[in-house]
């Protein structure tokens, strides 16, 4: 779980880089104005949006409320079709269970499709250290993969690249000179991974959506390397939380036409791919074996709190399209898995507060992710609920505790009141100059008093 | 049944897919198979597995061509569920656009792993490929 920790200042640290670098704030800037227009073009043309979301947030929670019973639901439903369910409570867990699956296959080569959740605990670090070899094929993915970098938006994972990066990668993979044309690229890519997904012996999959009352497993893709990953290879493997479940078939199709038009501004992604089993008798191709691994990792903790709503979160990426640190800071000083707004919130509640105290101030509350959340997710408040937990665990320093407890005690009477207004104007030209009040004024212009108070003009 | 019709083909081209009407087009170097339905919103095709049709079979050519008959045309999702709900094939894909990425600089490619050019031939009922 060590990739999902955060120890404090290393946000600060990281976010100050990207702020310098010019090429990265106008590739993030575009592209994520991009991704926002789309969505608020295909939301406008829903038309009926607010009963949507309400609906989408009645199925979110219906499913967490209910986890257990959709959990075993889902392990009959699938059982019957003989696929086999496991729920891990530790990134420790599913990655062993998985690495078991290829050892009893002497797979070699694993084929991946684009999932958080095995970014979220360390997959190919685990089957590299048993000998795997595993290949991302998601295009974004395959990218990073080549360069030994980390996804730094949930759904446009190497939105910083350019193609001159992608193209250098590319003629380094190829021994030959690939140009840094698009169409070159694609190509490239194609004819790179062609032999992954023909000779993988195991592919592995994430899950947008597990439907409990059929055993099926739905992903959304646009390249079509997610549904190769599921129908080429002997195994698939498929990882996913155990708050992706739904309780039916027909909650999907709200779900599903709120999430496409969220995350990139499409009615239906190219590929909606819904597996029920592994293959049947008679079919072609298909798994042999079909795994299905649900993560807990922290999730479990999270049903009944004041935070269980984070876990209705489909991971559309529309909260860091929005949101105005994300697109000033990219997604790196966020971690390695999870960034933006849901980042910021879902970390620290995985791995605990203590492990990432920098996330949740990485927010100017202004409200635009709770706005762009599909499923409506009040995000902004629970980035307010986790600063005061931090606070309630005593983790403000002296200086700052010292000054609240000076401000309480100068507002609680009128004189006092009367006193600090009379003092500002003298304050604030020293307070940005001393200690925390220097971090604070940093990037900011601070607007001076007036001469005369507004209480003294009557 | 003609307003059907219309919507499946305007939404289907709206999403990039190139749609035939009548019969079946000759292209060089294109797969051939049956789609199992037509929704007329989003303008999407239907995959189902079966003894007659490999999963692959839609995904690894370059030029691919979903023959659909009209009949075959439903309204949206929800109706394709209601449809398909009470017995789920092992692999049901449902195909709204060609094979597709903006991930280098948010820019759309076509033809990333799955078919670059994805066809519907639309045919009139009982005029479709025999398996």
């Amino acid at each position: 779980m060590a990739e999902l920790e955060q120890p404090a200042g290393r946000f600060r640290v990281i976010a100050r880089g990207k702020l310098a670098d010019g090429r990265v704030q106008s590739v993030i800037d575009s592209s994520t104005a991009r991704l926002r227009t789309n969505r608020i073009d295909a939301w406008d043309e829903l038309g009926d949006v607010p009963e949507r979301r309400d609906r989408a947030y009645e199925i979110r929670m219906r499913a967490i409320r209910d986890i257990d019973r959709l959990l075993e639901e889902f392990r009959a439903a699938l059982g019957a079709r003989g696929g086999k369910v496991a729920v891990c409570a530790t990134a420790e867990e599913a990655n062993a269970y998985i690495v078991d699956v290829c050892r009893q296959h002497d797979a070699r080569l694993v084929a991946k499709s684009k999932s958080m959740a095995t970014e979220e605990i360390s997959l190919n670090v685990a089957l590299e250290a048993a000998g795997i070899e595993s290949v991302e094929t998601d295009l974004g993915e395959y990218v990073l993969q080549l360069e030994g970098e980390h996804p730094v938006h949930i759904v446009a994972p190497a939105i910083e690249k350019t193609k001159e990066d992608v193209a250098r990668l590319f003629s380094e993979r190829e021994g030959v000179e690939v140009p840094p044309v698009l169409e070159e690229l694609t190509a490239a890519a194609r004819r790179q991974l062609r032999d992954v997904f023909l000779t993988a012996d195991v592919g592995v999959t994430g899950a947008n959506f597990a439907i409990a009352e059929t055993g099926t497993i739905v992903t959304v893709t646009n390249e079509g390397n997610g549904r190769l990953v599921a129908s080429l290879p002997k195994v698939h493997v498929v990882v996913t939380g155990i708050e992706r479940l739904v309780e039916r078939l027909d909650d999907l199709p709200t779900l599903l036409e709120l999430l496409g038009r969220s995350a990139t501004g499409q009615r239906l992604t190219s590929y909606t791919h819904l597996v029920t089993g592994p293959r049947r008798e008679g079919e072609e191709d298909g798994p042999d074996e079909l795994h299905v691994v649900f993560l807990e990792n922290g999730r479990r903790n999270l049903i009944d709190t004041k935070y269980e709503e984070m876990l209705a979160c489909i991971r559309c990426g529309s909260c860091l399209n929005v949101c105005p640190v994300y697109r000033h800071t990219a997604g790196e000083a966020y971690g390695p898995v999870y960034s933006g707004p849901m980042g910021a919130v879902l970390v620290p509640l995985l791995v605990g507060l203590e492990q990432a105290p920098g996330l949740p101030h990485a927010s100017s509350l202004c409200g635009a992710c709770s706005e762009a959340c599909p499923v409506k997710i009040p995000l902004h408040e629970l980035l307010l609920e986790l600063r005061r937990d931090l606070v309630d665990q005593g983790s403000a320093s002296r200086m700052e505790r010292l000054g609240f407890f000076l401000c309480s005690l100068a507002w609680s009477s009128p004189l006092g009141y009367r006193l600090s207004t009379r003092l500002a104007r003298i304050g604030h030209r020293l307070a940005p100059r001393l200690g925390p009040g220097r971090v604070w004024a940093r990037g900011r212009e601070l607007p001076a008093f007036a001469s005369r108070r507004f209480r003294d003009s009557s | 049944m003609t307003d059907i019709v219309d919507l499946f083909v305007a939404n289907a081209e709206r999403n990039g897919l190139i749609v035939h009407r009548g019969a079946v087009p000759e292209l060089p170097d294109a797969v051939c198979s049956p789609a199992s339905f037509g929704l007329a919103d989003p303008g999407s095709i239907v995959f189902e597995a079966s003894p007659q049709l490999p999963r692959s079979e839609s995904l690894l050519p370059d030029v691919h061509v979903g023959v659909l008959e009209e009949h075959l045309l439903l309204p949206d999702l929800t109706a394709l569920l209601a449809r398909v709900g009470g017995e789920l094939p092992s692999s049901l894909a449902i195909v709204s656009g060609p094979s597709k990425s903006a991930d280098i600089e948010q820019v759309l490619a076509l033809g990333v792993h799955g078919p670059r050019e994805q066809h519907v031939a639309l045919v009139p009922s009982g005029r479709g490929l025999a398996r």
